[in-house]
């Protein structure tokens, strides 16, 4: 079995997610921070991906991701994980239960909101990660019909049967314009990175 | 290590991901290779990063684009501040931007009948050309394209000048003088307001 423990964080990087796991499986809290910490920077980006997709919120999202990973080191060191080996599959089964969990929390809230009518928060968060100056010229540089059908997949979340009804074009030849223009994006948005 | 696995997918699978035309079962299976690949789930951050930020764009008003009404819709819903015309083909009508106004939108009627594509066309009255877009599409029986600003180029224009639309049908070769005149519409534009 490989031994991870004591090493640096920069030379697990060669460890399969299976063997951290097994350097957590049945220890005491702080005898394998190193593994711990790797399978943290693995895959809570991982889950909050994920709660991105299905809460819809980047708190929620957030949430889950250190309530699931939490959930993950403490089976690991009780040894109620039966398979270390499949850990990518255990975190993926452990975040669609808490989302699950999550997923009401915030039905709850809901409610609440209606019930108080509390408003919108007082802080607004800058909801992209991605620099507004870079992505904004790549997006102008687009052809238009390309620049309206990622603002109209992506932004006012319309599907590609829709998209096509709205401009005179079929479903498929909506996705692959869509394709198109991401690549093009993803171009554009490379060339502009900073040095 | 997981960073190639079997099976990786491509930046477009990833990217569908975060549409609503993915099916259930696509995104299990997308799911389920993501947690076992490190290099697909970083590509899958990067379409995330791309759709966010293409959102954050459309909600702060920062796009120019030929739109639908369910675009206009959500910006509504997002509490976008939009501020709209409408024109007939030939007509002008007098126009201006407030300061708080994020989005200007104009409706541009006009008869669409066998056009499947068109050119647009900005123009200053002292010939400066403002803006151009080729490649519209135009919907079967449309009779209307729904032009959206951001409101801080419209502010951008002087005040007391004359901004003409012009829309082409796109059908023939590339260059204004082949391809057909749909309509001209005329903005006097009295510039941008401040609220009292």
């Amino acid at each position: 079995m490989a031994r991870v423990t004591g090493f640096g964080a920069a030379s697990l990087d060669a460890f399969a997610d299976g063997s951290l796991a097994r350097a957590v499986a049945g220890t005491e809290p702080g005898q394998a921070l190193d593994a711990e910490s790797e399978l943290y920077r693995r895959f809570a980006p991982r889950v909050r991906l994920y709660g991105l997709k299905h809460l819809r919120d980047r708190a929620a999202a957030d949430d889950l991701a250190q309530q699931v990973m939490l959930i993950v080191i403490e089976r690991l060191r009780a040894g109620e994980v039966r398979d270390p080996d499949q850990i990518a599959s255990f975190v993926l089964s452990t975040s669609r239960m808490v989302a699950v969990g999550l997923r009401r929390t915030e039905a709850r809230r809901e409610r609440l909101r209606g019930q108080f009518d509390c408003g919108e928060p007082e802080v607004s968060i800058d909801e992209s990660s991605l620099d507004l100056a870079r992505i904004t010229p790549c997006l102008t540089a687009l052809r238009e019909r390309e620049r309206t059908i990622l603002l109209l997949s992506f932004y006012a979340e319309k599907s590609a049967g829709e998209i096509g009804k709205a401009l005179g074009m079929t479903a498929v030849a909506v996705r692959v314009s869509r394709h198109r223009a991401l690549a093009s994006m993803r171009t554009c948005l490379e060339t502009r990175r900073p040095a | 290590m997981t960073d190639i696995r079997p099976g990786c997918l491509t930046f477009g699978e990833l990217a569908d991901y975060w549409t609503v035309d993915v099916p259930p079962q696509e995104v299990e299976r997308i799911e389920a290779h993501v947690f076992e690949c490190a290099r697909c789930a970083r590509l899958l951050a990067e379409a995330e990063q791309l759709r966010s930020g293409i959102g954050a764009m459309a909600k702060g008003g920062r796009f120019q684009a030929f739109v639908t009404d369910g675009l206009l819709n959500q910006l509504a819903r997002d509490g976008v501040r939009v501020r709209s015309y409408a024109l007939d083909p030939g007509e002008t009508i007098t126009c201006s931007a407030w300061a708080d106004d994020e989005v200007i939108v104009t409706r541009l009627r006009g008869d669409f009948t066998g056009v499947s594509a068109i050119d647009a066309e900005m123009r200053l009255e002292t010939g400066e050309e403002w803006g151009r877009t080729t490649d519209v599409p135009v919907r079967e029986g449309a009779t209307e394209l729904v032009l959206a600003l951001p409101a801080s180029m419209v502010r951008s224009v002087p005040a007391a000048s004359t901004m003409r639309i012009t829309l082409r049908a796109a059908s023939g070769p590339p260059g204004p003088q082949q391809s057909d005149i749909i309509a001209v519409y005329v903005f006097n534009h009295e510039g941008a307001h401040e609220r009292p």
